[in-house]
């Protein structure tokens, strides 16, 4: 059942580049996060999302500092080595520090087209709006530039639909996961979602559909494990999702900006696309990343736990991400005071070897399975 | 330091504020990022306090580990800001020279120095349950535009409308004008003071610098500020008259690139002055003087000056902007190097500072090293390396031509 995306994540660079052949359209690389890729799809390019990468770090140190996010330095290395050779354009977004300057350095060591998705943060709508409508502007100009195409409103209002329906369907694995914990492993549902970051939509969206329909028809598992919630920004290192299949725990939900938060965004609305963009932006499970008075996390997160009935949150960090690490002291006393255990697992993408983080995953789930009793 | 007699009156000055700001009854506590608009605060009678400019203090006075390790103990992981940590240190524990900075009724941050200070003050604004308005200054990847302007502006009218509303009275635009003009004029004379460095020998390290720029942080926009870099202006300029030099012997002449190790300043002041090497010029004293001094010449009305000068900052720029301003800097204060200080606390400044050393010293023919440290975090400094390293690169650079 999951096989085809095992096998689209395998070597995704090679997946890319094969689709790329076939279907013609430019890639344009899209940087975390939350660029609305029917955007890039509407003007007829290949969005492909890069989330960072488990390689060794051999080229993009001397660039990047140790202190920097393996994200950010995966990303650098993925370049360095001639990895993303399909690669034709990228679209950054200014989701941190990290991020911001390192569309500089792509753009002092590469000749690669890279365009800024500035994100505004005032929570003033007309004045974000107004700013946005700039960015986007700008934004599209380059990528109809790579794609040799304008993007029409017909074009968008089909892309915006064919993303639309792939988020749902993401959205349909989610509530699978929650309404039968078990039904699936945990490293085949991120594998699923995985899969959608370098497919074309028109390829990943049957594939999704297919895996829905045979899903709804398994039973859920009988046996009552601890529920868990998973928080962070990013579900890698795969391998590491493995962990919780040996153990006696079932992971409902998550609130990772690759998961979740990307996948609750909802259809973008074309009418007026700038107001649509902002809305896309805004609406959806909060960031760390995007400061939004309007939605508060911690509200959010508990929300989360309770309706998924939850035992507990694992956050799932990686090194050196500064817009998590802030959060976190503060949402887990919240969490705390809600009577809801929560335990944090540093992550980094060049790990390999994930038996201490078993250890400690197993300790927790024991903790909070003793708790339930 | 430069033994320089303003610098007794800096001391008052900074004491009576943090005076004020720890007895203050009546006027209302706001916190600020040092990047944010001050001139709203002082035109509504609001104290402003700045948790950066204690943080430094309290590094400089060697009590920043004791209040980290408090917050690291509170769950914030060594991996953020150095200077957030050891603010929250300080909140928990009331301490560094001032035992505690008070409570804010709200906050007000900017983006224009990193994206960080959002998550910091979003914590303090969440526990003290105080309202924080973010001024977001887009970054300037190809300069400044009339969209990012306009955005910018649009912002500063809004931030009237909060202060008005925190406060409940009209937002006093009369009051606005008038401190608008008192920071231009602090911020010109700060500018001209540290442009006196260019003069050989010079008169004003940036080791000075680094101390002499708290009132421009802190009290940008009030008369005593003037007054205050009118005094460090005149004094100054006559070292330079008289031929004064910061250190005995000037060998080197180098650009400092980021924020100060406070914990080190002494350590640094012997060390180059040992190696007859003057810092003679640094972009973090500079943000307060804009990386381009005509930029708001057109501009259409103050509060539009305003908005370009919290745009015009060093680290808010791209890297195109940022290598023809240190090869600027270069050339105008006739250095011989640059250092650079990869800072662990700050992303802005120090993500690509490799890169920017191969391209300014390929654009000036000038040799430039990185070294590692932090400008907050002791535990993080080996004195051993970079002392070997920034030897290596003095020992390759050559002197200065008579």
């Amino acid at each position: 059942m999951f096989a085809v995306f095992h096998e689209a994540i395998l070597d995704p660079f090679a997946t890319v580049r094969k689709c790329h052949d076939r279907t013609g359209r430019p890639v344009i690389g899209v940087m975390p996060a939350y660029f609305p890729l029917e955007l890039i799809h509407a003007a007829g390019g290949y969005p492909v999302q890069f989330w960072g990468a488990g390689l060794s770090i051999e080229h993009a140190d001397a660039y990047l500092p140790s202190y920097c996010c393996s994200v950010a330095r995966s990303l650098l290395e993925i370049e360095m080595r001639g990895l993303a050779e399909s690669v034709q354009a990228y679209a950054f977004t200014s989701l941190c520090d990290t991020l911001i300057n390192l569309r500089e350095i792509y753009r002092r060591l590469f000749a690669k087209p890279t365009f800024e998705f500035s994100i505004p943060v005032t929570p003033n709508p007309e004045a974000r709006k107004a700013f946005l409508s700039t960015v986007v502007a700008g934004v599209m100009k380059g990528v109809e530039a790579v794609s040799g195409r304008s993007m029409s409103p017909e074009a968008l209002r089909a892309s915006a639909g064919l993303y639309g329906r792939i988020r749902g369907l993401q959205r349909q694995l989610y509530q699978l996961r929650r309404r039968k914990p078990g039904i699936m492993k945990n490293r085949d549902f991120y594998a699923a979602i995985k899969a959608g970051f370098f497919l074309p939509a028109e390829d990943y969206g049957p594939l999704l559909e297919r895996l829905a329909a045979e899903l709804e028809t398994l039973p859920a598992c009988a046996e009552q494990l601890p529920r868990l919630v998973l928080s962070g920004m990013v579900f890698e290192p795969l391998g590491a999702q493995a962990v919780f299949d040996g153990l006696r725990a079932h992971v409902v939900d998550d609130d990772f900006a690759n998961g979740w938060r990307s996948v609750s965004k909802g259809d973008l609305q074309v009418d007026d696309w700038v107001a649509g963009t902002a809305d896309y932006l805004f609406g959806g499970a909060p960031c760390c990343c995007l400061h939004n008075p309007q939605s508060e996390r911690h509200a959010y997160l508990i929300e989360k736990v309770k309706a998924a009935d939850a035992d507990g949150v694992l956050f799932w960090p990686m090194r050196f991400c500064e817009p998590d690490a802030f959060d976190r002291p503060q949402l887990s006393e919240r969490l705390k005071q809600e009577g809801i255990p929560s335990y944090t697992l540093e992550m980094d993408l060049t790990t390999s070897n994930f038996e201490s983080a078993k250890t400690r995953v197993e300790a927790f789930c024991e903790m909070i399975g003793g708790l339930e009793e | 330091m430069t033994q320089l007699a303003a610098f007794k009156k800096m001391k008052e000055l900074m004491t009576l504020h943090y005076i004020e700001a720890k007895t203050s009854t009546e006027k209302p506590i706001a916190w600020l990022t040092s990047g944010a608009p001050v001139e709203f605060a002082y035109a509504m009678d609001v104290v402003p306090v700045y948790p950066e400019n204690y943080a430094a203090m309290c590094a400089a006075s060697h009590q920043s580990v004791a209040l980290m390790e408090a917050a690291e103990a509170a769950g914030y992981s060594q991996d953020i800001c150095a200077y957030a940590r050891t603010d929250f240190g300080q909140d928990l524990l009331r301490g560094g020279p001032a035992g505690g900075l008070p409570p804010p009724r709200f906050l007000i941050c900017s983006t224009n120095i990193c994206k960080t200070v959002i998550k910091w003050y979003e914590a303090v604004a969440r526990k003290y349950r105080a309202p924080l308005f973010v001024v977001d200054t887009p970054f300037l990847h190809d300069g400044l535009n009339r969209e990012v302007l306009d955005y910018t502006v649009s912002q500063f009218h809004d931030l009237g409308r909060f202060l008005a509303e925190q406060l409940q009275r009209p937002f006093d635009r009369e009051r606005l004008l008038n401190v608008i003009g008192m920071s231009r004029e602090a911020t010109g004379l700060w500018k001209k003071t540290l442009d006196l460095a260019k003069a050989r020998p010079t008169p004003f390290t940036c080791l000075d610098a680094f101390i002499h720029v708290a009132p421009i942080v802190t009290l940008r926009g009030t008369r005593p500020c003037v007054d205050y870099y009118q005094l460090l202006y005149n004094e100054v300029a006559e070292r330079a008259e008289r031929k004064i030099g910061a250190i005995p012997e000037e060998r080197y002449r180098l650009l400092w690139d980021n924020l100060p190790v406070w914990f080190k300043m002494r350590y640094f002041e012997k060390f180059f002055e040992e190696r007859k090497c003057a810092l003679v010029a640094a972009t973090y004293p500079n943000s307060w003087a804009g990386i381009d001094a005509s930029a708001d010449l057109h501009a259409s009305d103050p509060i539009e000056a305003l908005a370009i000068s919290y745009l015009n900052i060093y680290i808010n720029f791209g890297f195109e902007a940022r290598i023809r301003y240190l090869a600027q800097l270069m050339d105008e204060f006739t250095l011989t190097g640059f250092i650079m200080h990869s800072n662990r606390s700050c992303k802005p400044y120090s993500v690509g500072m490799y890169r920017l050393r191969e391209e300014v010293s390929k654009l000036t023919g000038k040799p430039g090293v990185v070294i590692e440290a932090d400008q907050n975090d002791p535990r993080v400094f080996s004195e051993a390396q970079v002392e070997a390293r920034l030897d290596a690169f003095l020992e390759s650079m050559p002197a200065l031509m008579e």
